[in-house]
């Protein structure tokens, strides 16, 4: 495959990764609202779906880049930076999931902390996106 | 073919806000699909609260976003010196821009007055116009991208 084919699905996938989270948070706002409590968790399928296929994807075909150009290594700070604030936003992004399904399944009440896991999301995601863009230390 | 991986550093700023633009815009327009065709597939009240958040979200963020991003890619053009280049990218990326805009917003007025009209119904033809503009609107962004990171000449 070649480089603009592997930059266009880690892109695709960074895209349906962000539509994820864009969806878990519009789940937490609308939870807080009683017009739209009830209706909210029927955006949940849709995360669950997009949110694992989006993260996983975009690590894959994140990887393969680095390792398919030779101007770029795994070693390089920015890429190990991007890997680790992947896994810290993977493991909230499996959290938020794993509490709506709960929710939807058995009624129970919304996680209070639902709304500052979802900013907490928002910020590690726009921390990603500045480093793909500025690739501090990358000569 | 050359590919140009490192760019001078006056180019982030613009890039950073276009590209985070199209994520907030794509991101929203889905929401708001999602919502819409949930609200559209589903008889009971529900519905109607459905409708109004798949309005409420084109109006509050997909627009807002849609203006980021637009702006933003008048900037980076500027930057790069493409303001008057024929590449086939850059007039896909017009296209998607554009034409994305106005489908935005008729989507965006659609059902923004089809929740104005019966607030507590469920969504009427209007709000499906919306719901229907706005999958096509994924399409229309999924080619987006393919154009902006492919650059087929």
């Amino acid at each position: 495959m070649g480089y603009s084919t592997l930059l266009f699905l880690h892109v695709t996938s960074a895209f349906t990764m962000v539509t994820a989270a864009g969806l878990l948070l519009a789940i937490a706002l609308a939870q807080r609202s009683n017009r739209h409590s009830a209706t909210a968790l029927r955006l949940a399928p849709a995360a669950a779906i997009l949110w694992p296929i989006g993260s996983l994807l975009a690590i894959v075909f994140g990887v393969w880049l680095a390792l398919h150009d030779s101007q770029y290594s795994l070693g390089d700070g920015w890429i190990i930076a991007a890997i680790v604030l992947w896994v810290i936003g993977g493991a909230i992004g499996g959290r938020l999931g794993a509490g709506y399904r709960k929710v939807t399944a058995s009624g129970a009440a919304a996680d209070p902390s639902a709304l500052v896991l979802n900013l907490a999301l928002v910020v590690t995601l726009v921390v990603i996106l500045i480093d793909m863009i500025y690739k501090p230390g990358a000569s | 073919m050359t590919v140009l991986l490192i760019r001078p550093d006056s180019w982030n700023l613009p890039l950073l806000l276009h590209v985070g633009g199209a994520m907030a815009l794509v991101a929203s327009v889905t929401v708001a699909a999602v919502a819409l065709i949930q609200g559209w597939r589903t008889g009971d009240p529900s519905s109607a609260s459905l409708k109004r958040f798949g309005a409420r979200t084109l109006l509050y963020a997909a627009i807002p976003s849609f203006f980021v991003m637009r702006i933003a890619a008048e900037w980076i053009l500027s930057k790069e010196h493409l303001e008057n280049s024929n590449a086939a990218w850059i007039g896909d990326g017009f296209l998607a821009g554009d034409a994305g805009g106005l489908l935005l917003l008729i989507a965006t007025i659609v059902a923004n007055v089809a929740v104005r009209r019966d607030p507590d119904s469920g969504l009427g033809k209007l709000a499906k116009v919306g719901a229907s503009l706005s999958v096509v609107l994924i399409a229309l962004y999924v080619f987006a991208v393919w154009a902006m990171t492919t650059k087929p000449s």
